[in-house]
Parts: structure tokens; C-alpha cells; sequence
């Protein structure tokens, strides 16, 4: 069984509502999650007054309709599950320590923004900052996994500490800027500097990539750890090609301006 | 505040004034040393000393134009009404934000915070489009600084770095960086090496010492590399072919860095607004912090308008952050992308905005002025523009440094107080503001006895 809220009554203007969470409405009845209080813009609501909410309490979450200017869905969370069917707001899943969020269609800015634990799949796109720091933290997520099927903006996994985050399609410039640690795999190319400022951590491109001057070729290996990723993206609905799995990849080391202890593994087309 | 020291003209010559020690608000250097000669039988400065080609243009092309204080929908109503108007706007809106300021004084900026405050609305300057990616690197990175009396004093290497000074702020060199003698640069321009880096030869190569050509787009690399080899890191062998800077020049860049007695590095847009942005920035000021472990070395951005870095130091000093403030929940929440004005109309989240001197109809992109024409606008503005036109409600202020008083920022966030040459019949923005806020504390109030 799960709790479903249809978004009936489009927002004049973004709402923010971390109630969209299964620790907020476990055990509540209907009427309870009416009355929970959201933010449209600078104006407390009601989740009644945009959205009609069938069933109680569950701790299995099931939000239809056009969520994008729904931010916070999922934020704080510590167990349960968020299904999407439609596309979500910014700072999905913010601060989770655990549980499972699914999108069906695409999210926004700050996917999972410092998060320590737990899971976010998006099947379309995200925006910017996916699995980030915020502005003026020095650590971005803690643990846990991203996984994104589409395309994702600038800035991915900045200040990462642990976890992964992984993109079916193309990132966009500065993938791992500032990353403490955590592995980062993206499958169809990123943007420029990558691993900008990182101190250790794991970076894996499977198309070419254009690296900064301060990071250096170290070797060439087929890391094991990389096949036991790949399995569990493969079972996750990735496409993995043979070549990823069985491949050769060149290793770069960096940032030489940090600790060069960070490195990133390019797919050897050879 | 200081007194306006102003000479009246004997009886029998026109009524002219002279103002000394005037101020230009016109660019960031805002330049304290004017003395204005004013007609003012016509209302019209004549005559601008000390000033530069910006200033002259600023000051003697200035004149009290022929226009209502205040118009609703284009239509000529009494500034009480008008402000009615934008009060009762504010009040109702969901999502009011905020934007401009950098060209008013700290006074009327102070004000529009607590608008903001109290309508729980979002602030925002024109700093989030210019050098708004250097209040990001700030706030992650930190900032070595100095004010332009202390590089007047002691820089004896000024570094630029995607500006062109001599078009945008040209009595930077002249009056605080590289031809003024200080107190430990006996010799000027002498004992001072400077260095410009950019993309193209521009009117400010002729002052440098050593111009450096980096590929456009590949500033970060070349202060990554930079910051490697002051770090004494090792750097790729093509460096050369990816920022187009031989390993030599940077080799001896770095070693005229590291054995400098007081360095500067002062950075422009060609820095903030190109791939990269904050980054760029943040790789500037973490090199000008490298530099710290072997000689005094500070980085301070070029700001452009008259008083953005007043805009900067007032929304800072009222709500702990520089610009992209949101007020929705009631306190002061920082996050550029999602808080300033640019992204919040290219998505369509406002419906209201006050606009405060600054004309983003003709100057944000198409799909944000698509969207701020579907909402009410209240401009304030000492000239008309395109926002002004289009705006709901639209007041004309009297304009800062020429007839109002105040006080503004020089881009190194020296406050500097304004003497103003003859009196406008239009309003000041902070009396605008002023009204607005009484008004919306009124409003408040009703609401609540209403509520009780």
C-alpha cells in the first residue's frame, strides 16, 4: 500500500514542501496530510490545497503530476520510498540519510544535495549540482547513490565525500570539482576540468576527456571494483557495454595542486 | 556627513556654484575629487575638473528632464498614489523579488532590504550578473584584500586580469595603480612592473609592462597552473598549446610573483562572465592566497557601477550574504541559481518585481523579459528606460551624486560620502522607498486587527 498525491491545483509560484516525505506523513490520516503545511512562495498552505491525497499514513509515497516547481520533495529523509511519476523540483532529496526516491521524468538544480545515505534515481534529466555541496559547505554528500539515466548540468558530485553518483548520458563542465572522495561515473562524456581542486576520489569517463594541466597519466589498468559498479548500474536499468566492463583504461592522477591522490579513469578506445 | 563645500558666483555673472571635492558615481572608482562648476539658472553642470572622459560625459550631459515623479500604467497620477500602488503590489505578491541597487546610494539600499525583509520578498543586485561569481569564490575561498590607497602606496607588481581598465575605469591607472607615486613607490610608474592578461590586445596593453595572451576560455588553466607552480607542482608539458602561454613565461611570471615586495591582481568580467565563472575567480583569489607564504599579495575585482559595492556591503551587513537573498520563510536564505534574478524569471517564479536603477528589459535575456513582462513592475529610475515604460507603477528619482546626497562604495569598499552639485524637483529613491515601507507596515498591521 502506498499514499498518493496528485498535484491538482497548479502553484502560481514554487512550493516548498519537505512534508513530501515518509517520516512526515507516517502514520498520519488523510485529513492529517491535508494539513500539513507547505511554502507557496512567501505564504504558508495547506498540501490540501494543491493536492488531492488518497489513502493514510503508509511510508511508501507515490506523488503524480508536474512536480517541477515542487522543491524539497523528499528532503530529510530517513526511510521509505518517493516514487515520482512525473518530473521534480529542486533539491530533491536533500540532506537524505536513507529510503529510495524515484523520478520518472526529469529533476532540477541540487539533486540530493548533501545527502549521507539512501538512493535517488532520475530515468530523465537533472540540472545542475547534482549530489553538490551547497554554496559555502566545504562537503557535499556523505554517502549514498545518485543515478541519473539522462543528461546532468554543471558541477556534479562538487566537494563529494562518499558515495555514488552515476550518469547514463552527458555531464556537463567541472564533474567532481573540490571532491574529498566517492566514485563518480559518467558514461557518454563530460564538460571540461574535471576533478578541478580534487584531493582523492574517482573519476570514470568512458568517452575522451580534456583534463587540466595539473593532472598526469599514470598507468593503464582494468580495475576490478569498476565490473562489480558496472553489475549493480546493469541491473539498475544502464546500458553497460561489453567494452566498459572487460576494458582497458588509462589512469590520470590529480589535482596537482591538491594532493594529487584524486584520479581519473578514460576508457582506452584501443 | 561632511558640508558641501560650494563658492556662489558674484552678482553680476550668472548664478553659478562651484562644488569642490564632488564625487563621480558614474564607475566603481568613484573619484572624490571633482569640482563641478554648476549653472544654475539652467540646471546643468558646466564644467567637470579632475573628471575623466566617463565622468565629463556623466556629469555635463546631466539635466532635469521634463517628466512626471510618478506614473501608473503610463498614466501621470500623484506620487502618493503611486506608491499606494506599489505597496499594495508588494503586499499581495507570493513571490515579490527585488533587483538593481548598485546605482543608488547605501541609504536607499538599506531600505529595500527591509522592504524585502518585511514582505518576506527576495533581494537581489546587479552584482549577480557581473562580478556576482567572485561573492561565490568569497564566500568558498576567501579574499586577500587591500584598499586602492594601500596598492597606491606599496604595490610594486599590478597584475590585470580580463579587464580593460583605460575603456571601463579609465583613472584607475592614473590615480591609484600604476602612475600615482606612494609612499614606497617614490618613482611611480618606475618601480612598478605590470602585467595584463587577456584574450586580445586592447587600449590598456600600452600601460603593461607585459602583456600575456591567454586562449580565450582557458583562464582557469592558466591560474591552475599557475597556482601548481607557485605550489612548486608539476604541470603538463603542453601547457602551451592548451592556455597558449610558453612554460617560460609562466616560470618567470611566477618567480616576478613570488620575489614582489606588494602584488596585485585586480580582475574583471573578462574573468567572472566567461566559462567558468566563480571558478575562475576562485582560482584568482586561492593564487593570491598561495602567494601569502611568500610576499604580501591581494586581489581585489574591478566593480562597475557607482555603488555595487555598497549594494554588496549593505545586503551583506542586513542579511549576511552579498546578493540572491530570499526572505520567504523569514530569514535570510543565500543561493545563487535559484535566488537570483536572471534564473528566477527565466523560470518564471516571481510575480512582482521592483526594479531600483537598472534596466533589465533591455538587458536580461529574452525568455526572462518575456516573463517580467507578465508581471507587475515597479521601476525606480532617473531616467526612462525600457523597464520604466513597461512598468505598472513607474517612479522617476532624482540621480545620486549629481542631486542627492548619500553615501556610496568605492570598489574597495571605502565608503565615500556624495556632494551634490543643484537640487532635482523629483524624489530621492530612499524617499520613494521610504513611503513604500511606511506604507506596507500599515498594510501589515491592518491585516493583522483584521485577522484578530
Amino acid at each position: 500500500m502506498h499514499t498518493e498525491l496528485e498535484l491538482v491545483t497548479a502553484p502560481e509560484v514554487p512550493i516548498e514542501a519537505e512534508c513530501l516525505s515518509p517520516a512526515k506523513i507516517k502514520g498520519l490520516s488523510q485529513s492529517g496530510i491535508e494539513h500539513l503545511e507547505m511554502m507557496h512562495g512567501n505564504r504558508k498552505v495547506r498540501v490540501g490545497d494543491f493536492f488531492r491525497v488518497t489513502g493514510n499514513g503508509q511510508c511508501s509515497l507515490r506523488l503524480e503530476g508536474d512536480l517541477s516547481r515542487v522543491k524539497y520533495i523528499g528532503a530529510g529523509m530517513t526511510e521509505g520510498e518517493v516514487r515520482v511519476n512525473g518530473s521534480a523540483g529542486m533539491h530533491l532529496g536533500a540532506g537524505m540519510s536513507g529510503g529510495m526516491i524515484r523520478v520518472s521524468g526529469d529533476a532540477s538544480d541540487w539533486v540530493g544535495p548533501e545527502m549521507s545515505g539512501g538512493r535517488i534515481e532520475v530515468m530523465g534529466n537533472a540540472g545542475h549540482m547534482v549530489g553538490s555541496a551547497y554554496r559555502g559547505q566545504r562537503v557535499g554528500i556523505m554517502g549514498g547513490e545518485i543515478l541519473i539515466h539522462g543528461n546532468v548540468k554543471n558541477e556534479l558530485g562538487s566537494a563529494m565525500r562518499h558515495g555514488l553518483i552515476a550518469v547514463g548520458g552527458q555531464a556537463g563542465d567541472f564533474v567532481g570539482v573540490n571532491m574529498r572522495a566517492g566514485t563518480i561515473i559518467v558514461m557518454d562524456g563530460m564538460g571540461v576540468r574535471p576533478g578541478a581542486g580534487m584531493v582523492r576520489g574517482t573519476i570514470v569517463s568512458f568517452q575522451p576527456v580534456e583534463l587540466l594541466p595539473t593532472f598526469s597519466y599514470s598507468c593503464w589498468l582494468r580495475p576490478t571494483f569498476l565490473r562489480f559498479y558496472l553489475c549493480h548500474l546493469g541491473q539498475s536499468g544502464f546500458e553497460v557495454d561489453d567494452a566498459y566492463m572487460g576494458g582497458r583504461y588509462r589512469r590520470y592522477c590529480g589535482d596537482s595542486v591538491e594532493e594529487n591522490r584524486g584520479e581519473i579513469l578514460v576508457l582506452d578506445a584501443r | 556627513m561632511s558640508e558641501t563645500k560650494t563658492t556662489e558666483a558674484a552678482a553680476d555673472e550668472p548664478n553659478i556654484r562651484i562644488v569642490e571635492d564632488a564625487t563621480c558615481t558614474f564607475c566603481g572608482c568613484v573619484c572624490d575629487d571633482m569640482e563641478l562648476t554648476v549653472d544654475l539658472d539652467a540646471n546643468r553642470i558646466t564644467k567637470a575638473k579632475n573628471a575623466c572622459v566617463l565622468g565629463r560625459a556623466w556629469f555635463l550631459q546631466h539635466g532635469i528632464e521634463d517628466h512626471p515623479q510618478a506614473m501608473i500604467d503610463g498614466r501621470e497620477v500623484p506620487l502618493e498614489e503611486a506608491m499606494d500602488e506599489a505597496a499594495r503590489i508588494l503586499h499581495e505578491a507570493k513571490f515579490p523579488i527585488t533587483y538593481g541597487l548598485s546605482d543608488s546610494p547605501c541609504e536607499a539600499q538599506r531600505v529595500a532590504v527591509a522592504i524585502n525583509d518585511l514582505v518576506r520578498g527576495n533581494i537581489d543586485t546587479t552584482t549577480s550578473v557581473c562580478h556576482g561569481p567572485s561573492g561565490i569564490a568569497f564566500q568558498g575561498v576567501g579574499e586577500s584584500t587591500a584598499t586602492l590607497g594601500e596598492v597606491k602606496n606599496r604595490a610594486d607588481l599590478v597584475i590585470y586580469w580580463g579587464g580593460n581598465p583605460a575603456e571601463s575605469h579609465p583613472r584607475h591607472f592614473t590615480r591609484y595603480t600604476v602612475t600615482p607615486k606612494g609612499r614606497y613607490i617614490p618613482n611611480g610608474k618606475k618601480d612598478r612592473y605590470v602585467v595584463l592578461v587577456d584574450i586580445r590586445k586592447t587600449p590598456s596593453s600600452p600601460v603593461a609592462d607585459q602583456t600575456i595572451r591567454v586562449k580565450p576560455g582557458r583562464d582557469f588553466e592558466l591560474l591552475w597552473a599557475l597556482r601548481a607552480l607557485v605550489r612548486g607542482r608539476d604541470i603538463s608539458p603542453d601547457i602551451e598549446g592548451i592556455t597558449g602561454v610558453s612554460r617560460e613565461t609562466l616560470d618567470e611570471l611566477v618567480e616576478r610573483m613570488k620575489n614582489c615586495n606588494f602584488g596585485v591582481l585586480f580582475f574583471g568580467m573578462g574573468l567572472t562572465m566567461t566559462r567558468g565563472r566563480h571558478f575562475n575567480s576562485g582560482a584568482l583569489l586561492a593564487l593570491a592566497t598561495d602567494l601569502n607564504k611568500y610576499t604580501h599579495f591581494v586581489a581585489k575585482p574591478v566593480r562597475g557601477h557607482g555603488n555595487v559595492t555598497g549594494a554588496d556591503n549593505v545586503v551583506s551587513w542586513q542579511t549576511g550574504y552579498p546578493f540572491g537573498v530570499n526572505f520567504h520563510r523569514g530569514y535570510p536564505r543565500f543561493n545563487p541559481g535559484e535566488y537570483t534574478t536572471v534564473d528566477l524569471l527565466a523560470r518564471g517564479d516571481a510575480d512582482a518585481a521592483m526594479m531600483i536603477a537598472t534596466d533589465p528589459a533591455s538587458n536580461f535575456p529574452k525568455r526572462a523579459i518575456e516573463n517580467l513582462k507578465k508581471i507587475p513592475v515597479i521601476s525606480l529610475d532617473a531616467k526612462p528606460t525600457y523597464t520604466s515604460r513597461a512598468a505598472r507603477v513607474a517612479f522617476m528619482v532624482a540621480t545620486y551624486g549629481i542631486n542627492t546626497g548619500g553615501t556610496v562604495y568605492r570598489m574597495d569598499d571605502v565608503p565615500i560620502t556624495l556632494r551634490p552639485a543643484f537640487d532635482s524637483p523629483f524624489p530621492t529613491d530612499e524617499e520613494v522607498l521610504t513611503g513604500i515601507h511606511t506604507r506596507l507596515k500599515a498594510l501589515r498591521a491592518n491585516g493583522r486587527k483584521k485577522a484578530a
